[in-house]
């Protein structure tokens, strides 16, 4: 398979700040691929380069087989984006801020752009300053997915979406992915990429420090639980990979892997379970599972006790 | 606060209420915290102009007859009145400052005042920051009653500033308090202007325009009382006509200022009122909803985004040049009564037509400058979008930075110079109609020869905007340098050298015979090399992301 977007050793500072440091990508093509981290990780600054707005300083950067910074106009007629934080022009209306950007781009698919703006519920002639975080979101995202483009280049596009049309959002990416459009999906919610991607790449401090398959990835991140029994405390300590035990009178909390999940269940089973609280891991226990580190710096001291060796 | 509570239970049926104050003061503090780096180089600014330009006084003048001399010539030229006010005495140091500073001053002390205001009602509300301040404990005027209330505090504070540092600089107490309570006074009253404009417009945006065009008409209407003869009641019409019936230096007369105190006060319960009666968000002037489809490309989107830019400034400038216009007739009257004049024409030093051409001139100045102004204005304003982000997005599609940048650059040089030539011929039209021997030909020509210093500032800005956009204020700084050089330098017998670095200086005077046009071309050829840089920076350059 031919790589829809490859990134090797690229850096980019600004000014004393590192915010690249040796980043290494690959998206393949037709696939969904998660750009997991942190809020300044360097997610949107790879992107930016990706689009030719920010230049690198080292390292080598392709996409689509071309250089993102010389063939800027070939390139983006076959690229759509959405932007981080969408910021509409106050004067124009949705609908005009959508074919600006399609006429840009030499026409937009007019039948799809309809489909679009009802799946999403958006109302089209209001002004750029009447719209909330969530609608400009969607004006960006209309835009982008009505476009044919090959690659989608999508940051963090479901910042301020409502759960509903977040999961309207999720369809339409997998219908892309079905006509073999890939994706390049930055977030920091873990829970997100992992609904959509076919690959994940973790980002933090400017570099990608893992790429796998979400199964790959799933043996990494567990899954906390939160049980009341009516038996009061089980013996759960003696099954297999369970962590972080704690026992408050008939409260248990714990942290199971996902193979074990099912065992743990069983176990509570027999114990009376009367309410139960099973949270997926976010983005924060992973990291702190994996690389044994806070995401906020604030916590650092913090981290540094809890630090593997 | 409980004196406010006291009045406010006998306004209870305009829409007060008893609780309708309840956060202000906390909602002040805020507010001054959040602006003090924001109002205090204003205030810094303030305090030292005047000081500085009293103490230097006296070195400007060796004589006294020099300052008589500037006087006759100042007042005997009704473009210098209608631009900064009578020169009722230079022969004080108070006097002189107060001629020099007030009406720039009333101006920013106006604008200060105006964006303090819209900043904490209507700009907060649209950003959504009022939302989650209101649904606070706060009453419903508390939001309008702690912005106008730091308007207040700033505008006093510039007032005794001014008063204290000229006082205690030497200034007679009267005439430096005098000249402090006139800026206080106007940012008093444009507070009250604006916190209207703020329930009028439904966004941040039309709210100061609405209140810079109430400042700029009132500055038009002084303008025409101050020169036009039998007018001086238009001084009565506006709060800047009654801020200068203050009179620092000469009259010292401080009830004016209670006027405008209460103008300020009486506009603050206008718009209370119409507060309690519009929704959260919203404006009387209703945000309509437009097209769901558009057809702009990046050219058209530039020419959208600029087209209400084209029109305010387009509509000033011809206003400005009519009114310019009006003002050439009285010059004929002048050259009849003034015996000096009389004789450098009897001696043949200056036709009546080039002396006539040099008061032109001063004017076409002026309506340059903020041509000038503009273009600086559409300049920043491309880079304001890529300060909030829109640029990032345009640019997403196949367009390249050229192709993007271009259409700005097109419209920066062309729109500017449109304005700055329907000014002028406002200005012929109105100097035609009103029986003045100023020729149409020659004041376009004059005009025509005064583009290039328009096209070097706007150039300035453009090169900024694709080299160091960061920078992009400094083209501000340097046509206010240009400015302050090119109006007071030769009053002040500034050498050759520092009057020559304006553009605006070196423009010939078109009717003198022996005119050098090569300036004109010299500023032409340094704007057209900006401009190439501009361009060949904006291609190379990364975005600015924020």
């Amino acid at each position: 398979m031919s790589a829809a977007v490859s990134i090797a050793g690229l850096v980019k500072s600004f000014g004393g700040f590192r915010a690249l440091d040796g980043l290494d990508l690959d998206v393949r093509e037709g696939e969904v691929h998660g750009f997991l981290g942190p809020n300044g990780a360097g997610k949107s600054t790879t992107l930016r380069i990706l689009l030719g707005l920010l230049r690198a300083d080292s390292g080598r950067v392709e996409i689509l087989g071309g250089d993102p910074w010389r063939d800027v106009v070939p390139l983006h007629r076959r690229i759509a984006y959405v932007p981080g934080d969408v910021s509409l022009w106050p004067s124009l209306t949705g609908g005009e801020a959508i074919d600006l950007l399609g006429r840009l781009r030499g026409g937009l698919d007019r039948k799809l752009r309809a489909e679009l703006l009802e799946a999403f519920e958006l109302d089209p002639s209001k002004r750029g300053h009447a719209y909330s975080k969530g609608n400009r979101q969607k004006v960006a995202i209309v835009a982008a997915l009505s476009s044919n483009a090959e690659l989608l280049i999508l940051d963090e596009p479901t910042a301020g979406l409502d759960p509903l049309m977040e999961a309207i959002f999720r369809e339409e990416i997998r219908r892309q992915r079905a006509r073999g459009r890939s994706v390049l999906l930055s977030s920091h919610i873990l829970a997100e990429v992992e609904a959509l991607s076919d690959r994940i790449s973790i980002i933090r401090r400017g570099k990608v420090v893992e790429t796998a398959s979400l199964e790959q990835m799933r043996r990494h991140v567990r899954t906390n639980v939160t049980a009341t029994l009516s038996d009061g405390a089980a013996p759960l300590g003696g099954l297999p990979s369970v962590d972080d035990l704690r026992i408050e009178g008939r409260r248990v909390r714990f942290s199971v892997d996902d193979g074990s999940l099912a065992a743990a269940m069983g176990a509570l089973a027999l114990h009376g379970l009367s309410a139960l609280t099973v949270t997926p891991p976010s983005l924060e226990d992973l990291f702190l599972q994996h690389y044994g580190e806070r995401l906020h710096p604030e916590d650092a001291d913090d981290a540094e006790g809890r630090r593997p060796e | 606060m409980s004196r406010i509570q006291v009045s406010g239970t006998r306004l209870a049926g305009t829409g007060f209420t008893g609780t309708g104050f309840t956060g202000t003061l906390p909602l002040l503090r805020h507010a001054i915290r959040l602006d003090r780096w924001k109002l205090l180089p204003w205030l810094l600014i303030f305090g030292a102009i005047p000081a500085a330009t009293y103490a230097a006084y006296g070195s400007i003048f060796t004589s006294p007859a020099e300052a008589m001399l500037l006087q006759a010539t100042l007042s005997t030229n009704p473009a210098f009145t209608l631009l900064f006010g009578p020169a009722a005495e230079l022969t004080t140091a108070i006097g002189f400052v107060t001629w020099r500073v007030q009406m720039f001053s009333m101006f920013f002390v106006a604008l200060m005042a105006v964006y303090a205001v819209t900043r904490h009602t209507r700009a907060a509300e649209d950003s959504g920051q009022a939302e989650l301040v209101d649904s606070g404990v706060v009453g419903q005027h508390a939001r309008l009653a702690s912005a106008v209330l730091l308007a207040w505090l700033a505008s006093a504070a510039v007032g005794l500033l001014v008063g204290g540092t000229l006082a205690s600089a030497g200034a007679p107490p009267s005439g430096a308090f005098a000249l402090g309570a006139l800026l206080a006074g106007m940012g008093v009253a444009f507070a009250g202007v604006a916190a209207v404009t703020a329930q009028l417009g439904s966004a941040a945006r039309t709210a100061n325009t609405l209140a810079v065009s109430v400042l700029g008409i009132s500055y038009l209407l002084r303008g025409l009382g101050d020169t036009l003869a039998d007018a001086g009641w238009l001084l009565w019409t506006n709060p800047m006509g009654w801020a200068e019936r203050i009179r620092p230096a000469t009259d010292n007369n401080f009830w004016p200022l209670a006027l405008l105190a209460a103008a300020g006060a009486l506009l603050t319960v206008v718009a209370a009122w119409l507060r309690s009666r519009r929704d959260f968000g919203l404006g009387f002037i209703p945000g309509r909803p437009g097209p769901a489809q558009g057809r702009a490309g990046i050219w058209g989107l530039t020419s959208r985004l600029d087209r209400g830019a084209f029109w305010t400034w387009g509509v000033s400038l011809v206003a400005l040049g009519s009114v310019y216009g009006l003002v050439t007739s009285t010059m004929a009257t002048i050259f009849a009564d003034n015996p000096f004049i009389k004789q450098m024409i009897a001696f043949r030093v200056a036709t009546e037509e080039q002396l006539l051409m040099a008061f032109v001139g001063v004017l076409l100045l002026v309506l340059t400058l903020i041509s000038g102004a503009f273009g600086i204005h559409l300049a920043l304003h491309f880079y304001a979008e890529e300060e909030e982000r829109r640029a990032e997005w345009v640019l997403s599609a196949p367009l390249s930075r050229l192709g993007y940048f271009t259409p700005t650059v097109v419209l920066a040089i062309l729109a500017p110079a449109v304005g700055l030539m329907a000014g002028a011929l406002a200005l012929a039209a109105g100097a035609k109609a009103t029986g003045s021997a100023a020729d149409t030909g020659t004041v376009l020509l004059q005009a025509l020869a005064q583009l290039p210093a328009l096209w070097l500032a706007t150039a300035v800005a453009l090169a900024l905007v694709g080299l160091a956009p960061r920078l992009g204020g400094l083209a501000w700084l340097l046509l206010v340098y240009w400015l302050l050089l090119t109006m007071f330098g030769p009053v002040l017998k500034l050498p050759d050298w520092l009057l020559n670095t304006s553009p605006f200086h070196v423009v010939p005077n078109v009717s003198a015979p022996d005119a050098d046009w090569s300036p004109v071309w010299w500023t032409l050829a340094i704007a057209a090399v900006l401009l190439v840089s501009a361009l060949a920076g904006y291609r190379r350059r990364d975005l600015v992301c924020t």
